[in-house]
């Protein structure tokens, strides 16, 4: 834990019968972003909670920044931004106000703060609605008045449940490139998301489910762990006739897609490429085009969600 | 470092404080009300209560065989503006059906046998029949027919020695001087001489005003600020209070001081509209009733910031902001005289801030002094008591697990 950001050991919460959280362990390097992804009901908002010390774990050790998030220091605290999933500002005050309210909350004083409120409303493009009142905003920007609020007081440490839910694409992927900015400056970031896609954004991926951590990785090992290694995806000019096919050092599995269409499950695909191609032409299949295969985050996560309940049972961790 | 720290801290107070304000200004609706709900309610009081009871009308059954005028105008001016005098009959039992149709508010039977009561040394009777149900009024009638009984028996005994001063002067003539008493004197040897030592006239309307801005004062604070922290709850922003470092003294100070503000321009409206509109009297120090007033709201908010740290949700907020209301015209001497209550149910309203407030506004605007000075360090106190509550408690549920 030592060095560590944010760091949780054999964590668990119980709410009455639900085991919200199963032995959470995870670290989380300073200067990093980690998604936290998982279906709903799965337990990542619970897992922000302790974190922001909202709810404490029944067992298990976490340290936020150094502290026990039960007794954060106030000085820690002024460090943590923090971005609730639901929409928790005030319908009565401006866009400008709300974020001076919590940018004062947090100890900001009125010169930076004054300078940071500018700052943060032209990042989440809400600088020509700022004198517009909360309420009157769209969902969209509502959500992006709740971001400017969590990076008003320049946080070392970014909690954001859900930050891009409700927000158009275009706009996601400005607010990404500002958490990697973020992230550049060396400030740690701590994602929930609902987009699956959104993983690729990430340095490491936790997947949750049911409780239990499914998966702790880079998006790229994530990818690996679900297919089993690399994946080449080979189109042929005939068919192929599998039993022809010799074995291919390197090449754990074949998959068959269609009577032209192959997977080839690798170690690594650099150095299985010309192998294969070389037993297909063996095999007389020419190949016509071989490109390695990125399935998307939502088959990932799919796959490793489905593997972790044959292995734990559709409840998971359960009651 | 330490002033680093001071600035923070003020900069949360500050900024919690002007988010109230804000939030009650910007509801248009919700502030017109806060400020002119009770505007109008003073106004409305002091131009509709006229303080004078209207008049019972009375029906008198004078039997025929006595020897007593039968005027009305003669008993009205008997009897006084208390009673309309609007018939007199010479039996009992057509008066009385139409004070049980309700037609009329009292009958009053006079005895067929006075004068030969009086002639056997007897008291003749009286009878005053009413059917009230009112406790209150039914004191008043009974006042009004032992007047009545009085002013009759003075008639009585004024016409009796009127006759005995004649016989006597008859039987006297010639026969020297005689020092002649006149009846009404013998009939009634003394009269009361009031005299009213207060610095101003009394008036229901002056007497009432400061009990009524106390009131108005200790409701609107209560509803106003036990709505504020089950908003917060209900909303999601306590989510933000817990990982903030705002603590529970700072975010209960800026709402004590944005509250505060607020009851200072609504109590500031109702005092000139008291003073200016209605005409009470102001006899005492400007500063005092000010100071009076802030002790109120602050003891009020804690109430209702106390309310709002420990109800679930806006609708108990409500529901408990009203019962203390309710508590408040019923035991803080508003209607009934603290004093009449037993000592347990005492303690109850000295526990309203309004229950002192009621006391030390009208002392200092009608007689022009603070009166009872324990009821000023009382208000501070629990104004104080319910602060450093709500505070713990505030900061207990920023502290505990939330579950689920």
């Amino acid at each position: 834990m030592e060095g560590m950001a944010v760091a949780m050991r054999d964590v668990r919460v119980r709410f009455g019968s639900v085991q919200a959280l199963e032995s959470i362990s995870l670290a989380v390097a300073p200067g990093t972003i980690l998604g936290i992804i998982g279906p709903s009901g799965a337990g990542k908002t619970t897992a922000i909670r302790v974190l922001t010390g909202a709810v404490h774990p029944d067992t298990g050790e976490v340290r936020v920044l150094g502290d026990d998030p039960k007794r954060f220091h106030r000085a820690t605290r002024e460090r943590i931004g923090y971005m609730p999933q639901l929409f928790v500002l005030y319908p009565e005050l401006t866009a400008r106000e709300n974020v001076n309210v919590i940018g004062s909350l947090f100890g900001l004083l009125w010169r930076r703060r004054h300078k940071r409120v500018r700052e943060v409303l032209q990042l989440v493009d809400l600088w020509d609605a700022r004198d517009r009142r909360a309420s009157q905003l769209s969902g969209g920007m509502q959500r992006r008045l709740e971001l400017a609020c969590a990076m008003v007081h320049d946080p070392q440490l970014l909690i954001l449940d859900e930050p891009t839910a409700g927000i158009d694409p275009l706009l996601r992927q400005s607010i990404w490139q500002e958490l990697r900015r973020l992230r550049e400056e060396g400030r740690t970031l701590l994602i929930t998301t609902q987009y699956v896609g959104e993983a690729e954004y990430c340095d490491a991926v936790a997947l949750i489910s049911e409780g239990r951590l499914v998966a702790l990785s880079t998006p790229d090992e994530l990818r690996r762990k679900a297919l089993g290694g690399d994946v080449l995806e080979v189109e042929t000019a005939e068919p192929v006739d599998l039993r022809r096919l010799p074995r291919i050092p390197g090449v754990s599995e074949v998959r068959v897609r269609g009577a032209r269409d192959l997977l080839f499950v690798a170690d690594e695909a650099g150095a299985a490429t010309p192998l294969i191609i070389e037993a297909l032409e063996r095999a007389g299949a020419e190949v016509t085009t071989s490109r390695e295969y990125r399935p998307s985050f939502d088959e990932v996560f799919a796959l490793l969600v489905e593997r972790h309940r044959a292995q734990f049972g559709p409840s998971g961790a359960g009651a | 470092m330490i002033l680093l720290t001071i600035a923070k801290s003020l900069t949360r107070i500050f900024s919690q404080a002007r988010k109230e304000l804000l939030q009650v200004t910007r509801r248009p609706a919700a502030f017109a009300s806060l400020i002119l709900g009770p505007f109008l309610l003073m106004a409305l009081f002091g131009a509709g209560f006229t303080g004078v009871r209207a008049p019972l009308t009375t029906v008198l059954v004078i039997p025929p065989e006595l020897d007593l005028p039968r005027d009305a105008q003669f008993y009205q001016d008997l009897s006084g503006p208390a009673l309309r005098i609007v018939g007199i009959a010479d039996r009992a039992d057509e008066a009385l059906a139409s004070l049980d149709a309700r037609d009329l508010d009292l009958v009053v039977i006079a005895p067929a046998d006075a004068t030969q009561a009086l002639r056997e040394g007897r008291q003749a009777e009286i009878t005053v029949a009413f059917d009230e149900i009112d406790p209150a009024l039914d004191t008043y009638d009974r006042v009004l027919a032992y007047n009545l009984s009085q002013a009759v028996n003075k008639e009585i005994i004024t016409r009796a020695v009127q006759e005995g001063e004649a016989y006597a002067l008859a039987q006297l003539e010639g026969q020297g001087d005689l020092t002649q008493i006149p009846p009404e004197v013998i009939a009634a040897p003394t009269r009361a001489n009031t005299v009213n030592q207060s610095p101003v006239t009394p008036s229901i309307v002056h007497f009432f005003a400061p009990a009524i801005l106390a009131l108005i004062l200790q409701h609107m604070a209560v509803t106003m600020s036990a709505l504020s922290l089950v908003r917060e709850r209900l909303s999601g922003t306590m989510e933000l209070f817990r990982v903030s470092p705002a603590t529970s003294m700072e975010l209960l100070a800026g709402k004590y001081i944005g509250f505060a503000v607020i009851s200072a321009i609504i109590a500031t409206a109702i005092v000139l509209l008291v003073v200016y509109g209605l005409g009470t009297p102001m006899l005492g120090s400007p500063l005092a009733l000010a100071a009076i007033l802030a002790l109120v709201v602050f003891a009020s908010l804690g109430l209702g910031l106390l309310i709002s740290v420990i109800a679930d949700s806006e609708r108990q907020a409500v529901q408990l902001a009203l019962l203390v209301l309710l508590a408040s015209v019923f035991f803080s001497g508003i209607v009934l005289p603290v004093q009449d209550f037993r000592v347990p149910v005492q303690v109850l309203s000295y526990v309203l801030p309004v229950t002192h407030g009621i006391t030390l506004l009208q002392n200092v605007m009608l007689r022009g002094e603070i009166g009872d000075v324990w009821q000023i360090a009382v208000l501070g106190v629990e104004g104080l008591i319910l602060f450093i509550l709500t505070a713990l408690l505030l900061r207990r549920q920023l502290h505990q697990s939330v579950r689920g």
